[in-house]
């Protein structure tokens, strides 16, 4: 018999589902993942995830999720991890947990629309370690989370369509009702159907009217609710989200969980315990013992938290995603804009309305605001990007509320042809969902084993095929230097070298310490020495400093 | 028992040889090529003498080494295994000048180099020979006696080198033409390799396995064998990997080791040798050859049957008799034996010197060590590449096994290209495991030279921390 009560990874979906039915109360998801993304620009390193991960586990969360987003990408391009191998040791040390991840649809973990045989395979390989699948379309186009969605419900995996939330002209009840029909009908009941409120938009009240709106109309449903604390009031959202019936909601740790994430979780636990709702299963004390830890290692991802802190109120009217809010400012700051920020903000806005009023979210939430920073600087809409032609042509799916001007779609799909066509002729032409090839996988495993010298895995191929230079790049580094992975974030994320006398320790997967003492350091003009005594073995290294790939 | 020992050898049988007679309170003199001044045999010795300023010639040249020994005031020589082990001169030698020669008398060594004379030995003394041709002609004469030759016992033939041993100097002939051609090619390098371009032939078995017996006699007529060896698993004709007990049926394994004792007896033999036989799949076995030196593989034995060969060696140099007789020598358990080379094993294994950067070995029950490498060394590329030879015993075969992939997975050698990842396929090898194996064995399991390269994991992060620090950042942390 289990000690407590709380779902675990070896409950099948049916099971899991019943569960959350049959038990009263709510649940909390613990998502790194977003925490990393929003607050630290996805830089928190597996060997924290790690450390905290016993604590975490010990918790009773409902899931964790840990990969998706961008995660993935960063995963093979700064983290330099395999993200397979991240979740096999992820669910080596969470056995109990659910592992989640959050996909984009058809633009699964990247900012374009995948060929449906690229959608499966990469469904079927992450499937083998991820129990619940957090799709959205920024759209809410139903039809793009059809192949992903199926495949996942093929792979005995938990299914959680959401709907995006936004606030404005159009998104109504009904209008939220309606699409959670969509999505039932779309995918049977077995699923849980999520909110996204990735803006941090609306009051308590309007997500307490939403969650009643959804709750009456299908009252044997299972809503889960993300949101993020970007104005400071993502707990009064929660608590209000929990009181009309959503069963699980999505948190963050206290000791690193920061203003662009989700709210704390034992703030909120501590909050709805006075308001008379109880979270089964769960342990306060491995919160708290998470956090203690994550504090400690907090330090070394500061370099990665935006210098402009502060929450942002402002998110009401701009509608930027938790993690695109916080890099907003250094974005500015990067291209001289600092100054115009809240000019950029108000185009922000305006791009926001001119589009149909959509939701500010991967890869949607990439196009506004490129847009807005873009006629800031060269005039409205005067230098359009391709994303955005082929957001007017419809090619992620129809605008769900009203079109955009004709002026806008003259002036940006007119910009740049050569042919002389016009406008509607190109929407008449040119518009709609484009049916992608499938990918020869067969032909890209045979270029990426010539790239590499070797055979190839099929979950390497999975990756290339997403991300075919930083994919190749980073199984070119897994060759040279292996499990980077074991490296420390005070190691990994070192600034200035290290100082002679140094002595470093890394535990190994299997528990045992290793140490790299640093003897001395001799710097040349074109390369530098450093000798290192390695598990007590004298070792001299040369780097060039010129480098081609630096 | 003489007081001191000077070992005419270098490397891992210099030190073995040392460490016996060390125990036995016989002082060691150690000799060195300038070439070779760094090796560890020369640090095991109790004194040591530079023969020349090398490389190779000087381990070879029978005056310097013979003044060096007169010179210390040696009053026995030990040769080891290669270099002078096996020539009669150098046996003689030592004899003319008063030193004791750790080895058989200088006749037996002659008569068992001469594998024609070995043969015609072995065949009067009643143990079975493989079908053989005496010396052959030059030219057109040998051609024809070549041809009828394999008319009568068909093919493969081998063509051998009356002058060699220890794998050297065979050729391998399928058909006419092979022979014909062959001919030509092993006269010319048994010339080039021994001096010597006299060939015979014999008749090949096919698959055989390659068994031989330890032996061992005193100078007072006391002959003993210590068991057998399996030897089949060889690269070209050079053993790679030793076993003790060959494993033989028991009725088998009784003839074999009683007609060694017989082949000893009937050449004179003193001191200890090795009687080489080949064994077909029905059990048949035939003669080969004597090797009449301490042999790498003696270490199997000494683990099955607890003899200490080398001191035996020494005590019968000194005119002692054997130490035990015949019942006393038990055999149990069973040991094997590999040697780890500096080689590349996806290269042909040619030879991979250069300097040890990480040196760490295993240890534990059942283990042994037979070495003369040290972290730092550099490995010269004059001499044999072997680094060390690993020695396991266990007390069945699994075990032994068992224990030599334990040992292998044990060693973390760094700096030169090893045989280890070789041997650690074949150790989990389903054929090795279930004891398959014949002197095919290499060649018909080419998928054992399929494995990947390993650098230690800590070593592979110890260069990334070394860019790290170059760098002043991790530039695979930056990338955008």
């Amino acid at each position: 018999m289990p000690d407590r009560q709380r779902v675990t990874a070896k409950m099948s979906v049916r099971e899991i589902l019943a569960f959350l039915r049959e038990t009263p109360g709510y649940f909390l998801t613990n998502n790194e993942r977003d925490v990393s993304q929003s607050d630290f620009k996805c830089r928190i390193l597996p060997r924290t995830t790690l450390r905290v991960a016993p604590y975490r586990d010990d918790t009773g969360y409902f899931a964790f999720e840990v990969t998706g987003g961008a995660s993935v990408h960063v995963d093979l391009m700064n983290r330099q991890i395999n993200p397979f191998e991240k979740l096999r040791l992820v669910k080596q040390r969470m056995p109990q947990t659910l592992v989640q991840t959050v996909c984009r649809g058809r633009n699964l973990f990247g900012y374009r629309p995948y060929p449906d045989n690229v959608l499966r395979m990469t469904v079927r390989l992450f499937a083998r370690y991820v129990d619940v699948w957090r799709v959205y379309d920024f759209l809410n186009h139903v039809p793009n989370l059809e192949v992903v969605g199926r495949e996942v419900q093929k792979a005995g995996k938990l299914l959680m369509p959401c709907v995006c939330f936004n606030t404005g002209v159009g998104h109504t009840d009904e209008y939220y009702v309606a699409k959670v029909g969509e999505i039932l009908d779309t995918f049977g009941e077995e699923i849980i159907v999520g909110i996204k409120n990735h803006s941090a938009v609306g009051s308590p009240r309007r997500i307490a009217s939403l969650v009643a709106a959804i709750t009456s109309r299908y009252p044997e449903l299972i809503l889960a609710y993300h949101g993020h604390n970007t104005d400071a009031n993502d707990l009064g959202r929660l608590v209000a989200a929990v009181e009309n019936g959503v069963k699980i909601v999505e948190v963050a740790d206290h000791g690193y969980g920061g203003m662009y994430s989700q709210a704390p979780a034992l703030s909120l636990i501590q909050t709805l315990n006075d308001y008379g709702y109880k979270a089964p299963g769960l342990k306060v004390q491995p919160i708290v013992d998470a956090s203690d830890l994550l504090r400690r290692e907090r330090r070394h991802y500061e370099r990665f938290e935006t210098p402009f802190r502060g929450f942002d109120p402002t998110v009401k009217r701009h509608k930027l995603t938790g993690g695109a809010a916080s890099i907003a400012f250094e974005q500015a700051q990067s291209l001289g804009l600092l100054e115009r920020i809240h000019q950029i903000f108000s185009e922000l806005m305006d791009v926001n309305r001119e589009m149909g009023n959509i939701w500010s979210v991967t890869p949607g939430s990439q196009i506004l605001w490129s847009t807005a920073v873009s006629n800031v600087i060269h005039g409205r809409y005067e230098n359009p990007s391709d994303d955005l032609k082929n957001l007017l042509l419809g090619r992620y799916g129809p605008f769900p509320f009203y079109e955009p001007q004709q002026w806008i779609y003259e002036k940006v799909l007119e910009h740049g042809r050569r042919d002389g066509k016009k406008w509607y002729q190109i929407l008449a032409d040119e518009a709609g969902i484009q049916p992608l090839p499938d990918v020869d996988l067969e032909a890209k495993r045979k270029e990426l084993e010539e790239s590499l010298r070797r055979p190839a895995s099929d979950e390497e191929l999975c990756l290339y095929v997403q991300f075919p230079k930083d994919a190749l790049d980073y199984f070119r580094f897994e060759d040279t230097f292996g499990k980077a992975w074991l490296l420390p974030p005070d190691v990994w994320y070192r600034r200035g070298g290290f100082r002679d006398g140094e002595t470093i320790r890394i535990p190994d997967e299997e528990g045992k310490t290793h140490q790299i003492d640093v003897v001395s350091t001799h710097r040349k003009a074109d390369e530098v020495e450093t000798s290192l005594l390695v598990d007590f073995h004298f070792q001299t290294y040369s780097v060039p400093l010129n480098h081609p790939k630096r | 028992m003489f007081k001191k020992l000077l070992v005419a050898n270098r490397g891992e049988i210099a030190i073995r040889i040392i460490r016996s007679a060390q125990e036995l309170g016989i002082r060691t003199v150690a000799i060195y090529e300038e070439t070779d001044k760094t090796a560890m045999h020369i640090m095991k010795s109790d004194e040591a003498v530079c023969i020349g300023s090398g490389p190779r010639k000087d381990y070879l040249d029978i005056d310097r080494i013979v003044q060096a020994a007169k010179a210390v005031g040696a009053d026995a020589v030990h040769p080891g295994y290669g270099f002078l082990a096996e020539n009669p001169l150098f046996s003689k030698r030592c004899t003319d000048n008063g030193l004791l020669f750790v080895g058989p008398p200088p006749q037996v060594i002659s008569d068992m180099g001469s594998k024609v004379i070995a043969r015609k030995v072995m065949t009067e003394a009643g143990i079975p020979v493989i079908p053989g041709s005496g010396v052959l002609p030059d030219g057109q004469d040998g051609e024809k006696e070549a041809l009828e030759f394999a008319r009568r016992h068909g093919f493969p033939i081998m063509i051998k080198a009356v002058a060699g041993g220890g794998g050297r100097g065979i050729r391998v002939a399928n058909d006419t033409a092979e022979l014909v051609q062959g001919l030509r090619l092993a006269r010319s390098e048994a010339r080039m390799a021994f001096g010597d371009e006299r060939i015979y032939l014999e008749k090949g078995l096919k698959n055989p396995r390659h068994v031989e017996v330890q032996v061992l006699a005193d100078g007072h007529g006391n002959v003993v064998h210590l068991g057998t060896r399996n030897c089949s698993i060889q690269r070209r004709h050079q053993k790679m990997i030793e076993i003790a007990p060959a494993t033989l049926p028991s009725l088998v394994e009784e003839r074999i080791c009683e007609d060694a004792v017989r082949a000893a007896r009937a050449t004179g033999y003193v001191n200890a040798g090795t009687v080489e036989f080949l064994v077909d799949s029905e059990d048949q076995y035939y003669f080969l050859e004597v090797n009449t030196r301490i042999q790498v593989e003696h270490t199997v034995t000494e683990m099955v049957t607890g003899v200490d060969i080398v001191r035996e060696q020494l005590r019968i140099a000194a005119g002692e008799g054997l130490s035990f007789g015949q019942d006393e020598v038990k055999v149990r358990g069973h040991a094997i034996e590999l040697r780890i080379n500096a080689e590349d094993p996806k290269n042909g294994f040619i030879p991979n010197p250069g300097h040890i950067r990480i040196y760490q070995s295993p240890g534990g029950h059942g283990v042994r060590l037979d070495g003369c490498i040290y972290q730092g060394y550099e490995i010269p590329r004059y001499y044999d590449s072997m680094l060390v030879k690993l020695t396991v015993y266990g007390f069945t075969w699994h075990e032994a096994v068992d224990r030599l992939r334990r040992a292998l997975d044990g060693f973390n050698i760094v700096g030169v290209k090893t045989t280890i990842p070789f041997y650690k396929q074949i150790v989990q090898e389903p054929d090795f495991v279930h004891q398959k194996f014949d002197t095919s064995y290499i060649d018909t399991h080419p998928e054992l030279l399929d494995y990947r390269e390993e650098v230690p994991e800590f070593d592979r992060l110890a260069r990334l921390i070394a860019e790290i620090n170059a760098y002043g950042l991790n530039p695979y942390a930056e990338r955008s």
